[in-house]
């Protein structure tokens, strides 16, 4: 397993939301769902538009800003149009208090396919 | 979208449907003739008459373009029937007079049985014409969803839901039954 | 509840154009006549969408209709297609119902709940405070430089609600929401505020056209209490089994009031309006509420809440006690309106009495309702006779109750003893003169300060 290499306070970002964080000049989106936490790219895969500034729905789908087209959390799927192209997602560890993203792993959940 | 009960459709047999027909073309005779009292007797005593009014809303929107309780053109009972009835038939209906020429078109008849013996549900399309005075010529189109019941009288109809295309009336008033 | 005042710099205005020769024949109050012309010359129905569609406050919306984040609805403002939309944190914003990029129409539906609106053409979408946020292809854009900020949605110029109506304007250089309705709070309060719950919004928007000019569906509002006992009599009879009331005789019992062109016409009975719906629950609702209003608002104004009465506020949206019916006759050309029709009801009346309402103003005031229904002849047929070249050069008679002023009422506005008269009729058009003569807000004269603090 490579060495993780950033970590986030989990009170940092509270249940139900996503935030954007820079992690190595990569634009991540982590996400807290129900205390479990997930991290994607930040960037859409459709068209230019950051997904933290998008909203969560159905629970555990992020939903695009611009156009609406929603991706799958845990897996990074794409869920509806106009999305088509997978989201890449990002280990991530959990510490007791802290979570630890992986940028260099995707997620475990990222070969299910929905 | 509407709240539709989901239930078999059984066609009636032949001399049903017809009898169902010739009903409902004589009751849109009734109309043309501003037969009202008349057109008041094909209602049965518990009478539902609903036009509801359309809202353009999203295909994702749970709301749909109607439902109960909401805008509605009719929302009438017996009663209220009777009342606008009643202002048809005053002299000092000032809109009336020169009357209004009216056709009323009905196709499209489909009957079924209903949930209960004796009654009926009866689908049909209509195309409303009416012209006042030199120019005013109105258009109104859309479907009806009747349940008619059977009674020792004959045909009664209990519940009728119109569904009209247009969500805007482009008409100044709508001074007919449909 | 909603922003007002900064100049925003997406919307773009230009000066007014020039007046209309001869406004000063077209109208004349002084003594009760008027021209024809007003109600058909396509040049002065264009400067009507300049000098009072672009400048007054317009009513856009019921806070009770888009109560949630994102929630909205598409209405007009003159002829122009507007959206009103709930913000996140509780403001209401409306813009230009328009893509920046193209022009194309950017919303479809009436009425709903989104995060984005996004245009059909070229995939622009945009955020519910108006921000550009992408487009389809945005690399393209991105490539040749383009700059978002500088492209999101038009908002109007002000947008302010009194007692949950909300009113926008396009005019950066308007009064305030509350100076614009003057006085005229003080009556709209007995009606929108009768226990501090204010009211709703209930069975949505009922559309319809009618093919006459907007001033005759306003003026009939605004003071016309004289054509209910001839038009609507088949009505009355159908829905109370009687006349209208034989209001002329009782002039020492009603009022007519305005101010700035806002018009309120009213008896003291009560229920008076609310028995056209024949229904006795909804008068009884009333006679137990007027008491408790009585404390609020004082013993006159808790007579007005369901009297034989209307209300025009200027320019174009009007409303029936009683009957509870609140509507905005909304402009498409000098011969036909789109008539935009709402019930109200207190928040805080039981269920039952709200249903009781929504179908009552369902079987009186709508296009199928047995007294709008001789409404629009009359109308539609006071319009069209002006396609007569020599008919449009004859003046119109404004003259009922010439000398009915009354000084020290102790009430707000300009008040007239009568309900019969057409004293409104006379201060809406004056209004009307004022604004079409005026080059800028500050032009139009201030015939009418308000009396009432700045924050009733």
């Amino acid at each position: 397993m490579s060495q993780p290499v950033w970590i986030l306070n989990k009170n940092e970002l509270s249940s139900g939301s996503v935030r954007r964080f820079d992690v190595c000049g990569n634009p991540l989106a982590v996400y807290n769902l129900d205390g479990v936490f997930y991290a994607t790219d930040d960037g859409c895969t459709h068209a230019t538009a950051s997904l933290s500034e998008g909203e969560i729905v159905d629970d555990d789908c992020i939903a695009c800003p611009v156009h609406n087209g929603t991706f799958h959390i845990p897996t990074g799927q794409a869920m509806s149009f106009p999305c088509e192209k997978a989201l890449r997602t990002y280990k991530v560890i959990d510490q007791g208090d802290s979570v630890a993203i992986d940028i260099h792993a995707e997620a475990d959940a990222a070969s299910d396919v929905i | 979208m509407s709240m539709r009960q989901v239930f078999p459709e059984v066609p009636v047999d032949r001399d049903t449907h017809h009898r169902i027909e010739q009903f409902l073309f004589r009751e849109a005779r009734l109309l043309d003739e501003e037969r009202w009292d008349d057109w008041l007797a094909l209602m049965a005593e518990d009478i539902h008459y609903w036009m509801p009014t359309q809202e353009n809303r999203r295909r994702a929107d749970k709301a749909g373009p109607y439902g109960p309780d909401r805008g509605a053109l009719y929302d009438d009972n017996l009663h209220d029937l009777t009342r606008r009835v009643t202002r048809f038939k005053q002299p000092s209906a000032w809109a009336e007079d020169p009357p209004t020429r009216h056709a009323h078109v009905v196709s499209g008849v489909e009957a079924y049985e209903g949930e209960r013996a004796g009654e009926y549900r009866v689908h049909s399309t209509f195309v409303n014409f009416r012209t006042r005075v030199d120019h005013d010529n109105y258009l109104l189109g859309g479907r009806r969803e009747d349940i008619l019941r059977l009674g020792t009288e004959g045909l009664r109809l209990a519940r009728r839901k119109i569904v009209i295309t247009q969500s805007v009336l482009l008409a100044k008033n709508l001074n007919t039954f449909i | 509840m909603c922003n007002s005042s900064e100049t925003p710099t997406r919307l773009t205005r230009r000066p007014a154009s020039s007046p209309v020769d001869e406004m000063d024949r077209l109208v004349d109050m002084a003594s009760g006549r008027m021209s024809r012309e007003i109600f058909w010359d396509r040049g002065i129905y264009e400067q009507e969408l300049d000098r009072i569609f672009s400048r007054c406050w317009l009513f856009v919306a019921h806070e009770s209709q888009i109560p949630k984040p994102g929630d909205y609805l598409s209405t007009y403002m003159g002829e122009d297609n507007v959206l009103v939309v709930r913000q996140k944190d509780g403001s209401i914003r409306a813009f230009l119902n328009t893509c920046p990029h193209r022009g194309n129409k950017l919303c479809f539906s009436e009425v709903g709940n989104t995060r984005q609106f996004i245009c059909n053409y070229h995939g622009w979408s945009f955020a519910i405070d108006g921000e550009l946020k992408g487009m389809y292809a945005s690399e393209a854009f991105e490539t040749s430089g383009m700059d978002k900020s500088a492209h999101g949605l038009h908002p109007v110029a002000k947008i302010d609600s009194y007692k949950g109506l909300v009113f926008a304007t396009f005019d950066a250089e308007a009064p305030s929401l509350a100076e614009y309705l003057g006085d005229m709070r003080y009556y709209l309060d007995a009606i929108f505020d009768m226990d501090g719950q204010g009211v709703e919004f209930i069975g949505g928007c009922v559309k319809s056209i009618v093919k006459c000019n907007w001033k005759f569906a306003a003026e009939n509002f605004v003071g016309d209490a004289l054509h209910a006992g001839w038009t609507h009599d088949s009505g009355a009879r159908a829905m109370v089994g009687g006349p209208v009331a034989e209001l002329h005789k009782t002039p020492g019992e009603s009022y007519q009031v305005n101010f700035n062109g806002h018009g309120y016409e009213f008896n003291q009975d009560i229920v008076g309006n609310c028995a056209s719906l024949g229904d006795k629950e909804l008068m009884k609702y009333l006679y137990t509420l007027q008491p408790e209003v009585a404390k609020r608002h004082g013993e006159m104004r808790s007579r007005l809440i369901g009297a034989i009465s209307s209300c025009t506020l200027f320019p174009n949206t009007s409303f029936l006690p009683g009957q509870n019916t609140f509507r905005t006759w909304q402009p498409r050309g000098p011969d036909e309106i789109e008539l935009h029709t709402w019930t109200f009801v207190n928040k805080s009346a039981p269920q039952e009495i709200k249903d009781r309402w929504r179908k009552g103003t369902m079987i009186t005031f709508n296009p199928a309702g047995v007294f709008e229904m001789d409404d629009g002849e009359n109308w539609e047929y006071s319009t069209r006779t002006n396609a007569g070249y020599v008919t449009r050069q004859q003046d119109l008679y404004l003259g009922l109750g010439m000398a009915s002023r009354l000084q020290g009422s102790g009430m707000p506005g300009n008040v007239f003893r009568g309900q019969i008269n057409e004293a409104n009729q006379r201060a809406f058009y004056q209004r009307w003169h004022d604004l079409m003569k005026a080059g800028r807000w500050s032009e139009v004269p201030r015939r009418d300060e308000p009396t009432l603090k700045e924050a009733a």
